[in-house]
């Protein structure tokens, strides 16, 4: 594998935890990998299975779904309805065949800046070990 | 599931039998007929046949000499009946009472229409019936008569027959459907077509039948019997199918190039009673970009496809009705390129459905999947896992 080569991930950040999260290592100048494109939302129950399966079909190499701890959630249950959804595309990516490995889910809290600095820098190198989406050289999709 | 019915609806013991000499079709109109003339319907929805025609459509019939056009079990499924109950019953409550004969299939499909509030149960009485499948609907549009004559085969044999639709093959819920989906279901089985048995499934289908006069009296074992012989039979094929599907699917690509020769014309979403959307993501404008992009998108694949979006509008579709697909093959019929669609999707659902533990259109009260939950499910896919980190603590 190509040292050189950087991931492309696309993680949806929920607006109250993850992204506040993520802004707080901003501010406090953790090492953020810049493989990560960060998308705000409103709430994790906001991310519909169509954006993750559009990134990963669009040639994403990883998509993060980040949100809220359990019953940490600003709505109350967006989170576990997020934890649903990604149980459906988790099952769906296992039944087609396609890898798994590039969604995954992920809980940050606002206050956990180092987390969120670890999760990106590990999930990157291990994008960086299955390397590039197949789907981003596929023409027929 | 929090708030999902535990206890599994038990197959009655008593129903009515009726004898069935005048033939199958003929006195399950008459049943009908007389609720209506007993003014105990104000209406029948119930599929008929366009005079001097060979196409099958619905019908909410309301005059009673007009119970000639109708036919309760027609050879082909030509609009899902969930989607047909759903055209006129989801703006709101009737005043009137209707009854509605349904295959199971479109029964369970207007239970998951119920559940996302497209169609409205009240006052509406749901027939179910024995279904025996029903025929390609391309094999019967280019020879109705032939089709014709092997479908009166297969419901006469109640055997499996290669010419009937593959997801018909397989199909698990063809009979009663054990829960709290339709009122009343009527038994074709047993005594192989010399009887027919009504089987009350809920307290207003048993008033439906004291109504009429039929009462409970009559044991419903033969066709119990029959039935599960059946059911056996078609619970071995359906591992196989799923298996096979399975196996296609895991080569290389394989869901992509089942997909490949798809014309983007979106038939199986529209015929799907499902894709209730009134505005499809994949029908917006929301997915047209200026001509620019697609130069850029060629230029970084070195090609691009037109129209865009193949693959990303069937597993977008299948992320989002999955989890509710009765496998009534509607798309699979509906496909002008011949795409496997629903028997695709029927492994699928089959797979995913499990996951939750859930079976779409078997019970009015279970709640869908992805509007339930429960805080201590599905901790091992979370990073970190929760559920077990925090269980120690509640338990001080």
């Amino acid at each position: 594998m190509n040292s050189k080569y950087k991931p492309n991930i696309i993680a949806f950040l929920c607006n109250w935890c993850s992204y506040t999260g993520a802004d707080l290592a901003g501010t406090a100048r953790m090492k953020i990998p810049s493989s990560i494109k960060t998308i705000r939302v409103m709430c994790s129950g906001r991310i519909d299975a169509l954006f993750v399966l559009k990134a990963f079909l669009k040639g994403a190499d990883g998509v993060m779904m980040m949100g809220c701890h359990p019953g940490d959630c600003h709505y109350q249950k967006g989170n576990y309805n997020t934890r649903r959804r990604y149980v459906l595309l988790d099952n769906l990516f296992k039944t087609l065949g396609l890898e798994k490995k590039r969604i995954g889910l992920w809980w940050v809290s606002a206050s956990e800046a180092n987390r969120y600095a670890k999760v990106t820098n590990e999930y990157t190198e291990e994008i960086k070990k299955l390397g590039p989406n197949p789907t981003s050289e596929e023409i027929f999709l | 599931m929090s708030h999902q019915k535990k206890e599994e609806t038990i197959i009655p013991e008593k129903g009515t039998v009726l004898s069935a000499e005048k033939g199958t079709k003929r006195v399950i109109l008459d049943i009908l007929k007389k609720a209506l003339a007993e003014n105990l319907f104000d209406a029948v929805l119930i599929p008929a046949q366009v005079p001097e025609t060979e196409a099958y459509s619905w019908i909410l019939l309301q005059d009673e000499s007009l119970f000639e056009w109708a036919d309760p079990l027609p050879p082909v499924m030509t609009v899902q009946g969930g989607r047909a109950l759903s055209s006129f019953s989801k703006n709101g409550e009737l005043e009137q009472n209707i009854a509605a004969l349904l295959r199971p299939c479109e029964i369970r499909a207007a239970i998951e229409l119920f559940k996302l509030k497209q169609v409205n149960l009240k006052n509406i009485t749901l027939i179910s019936l024995d279904c025996p499948g029903a025929m390609p609907l391309s094999n019967y549009m280019s020879d109705p008569q032939k089709t014709k004559k092997d479908f009166q085969h297969i419901l006469e044999k109640w055997e499996n027959s290669e010419s009937l639709r593959p997801v018909c093959q397989v199909c698990q819920h063809f009979s009663f459907i054990d829960g709290t989906a339709a009122d009343l279901h009527i038994g074709l089985l047993g005594d192989k077509n010399k009887n027919i048995t009504l089987i009350p499934s809920s307290p207003k289908g048993k008033k439906l039948l004291d109504q009429l006069e039929f009462g409970t009296k009559d044991s419903v074992e033969k066709w119990k019997t029959e039935k599960q012989q059946l059911a056996n039979e078609k619970i071995k094929r359906i591992d196989a199918f799923n298996r096979e599907w399975k196996k296609k699917i895991n080569q290389a690509n394989g869901f992509f190039n089942e997909f490949n020769p798809c014309i983007n014309c979106h038939n199986c979403m529209n015929v799907c009673p499902m894709c209730y959307c009134q505005q499809c993501y994949f029908d917006s404008q929301a997915i047209n970009f200026k001509p620019e992009a697609y130069m850029q998108k060629a230029e970084q694949k070195g090609a691009l496809r037109f129209p865009l979006n193949t693959m990303l509008f069937h597993i977008g579709r299948m992320s989002h009705m999955v989890l509710s697909c009765v496998s009534c093959g509607a798309c699979e019929d509906a496909c002008p390129v011949s795409i496997p669609v629903s028997q695709l999707f029927s492994m699928v659902s089959d797979q995913t459905q499990k996951e939750f533990k859930y079976t779409p259109g078997m019970n009015r009260e279970d709640a869908l999947p992805l509007q339930d939950f429960t805080e201590q499910e599905f901790c091992e896919v979370e990073v970190p896992d929760e559920c077990h980190e925090k269980a120690p603590e509640e338990a001080k």
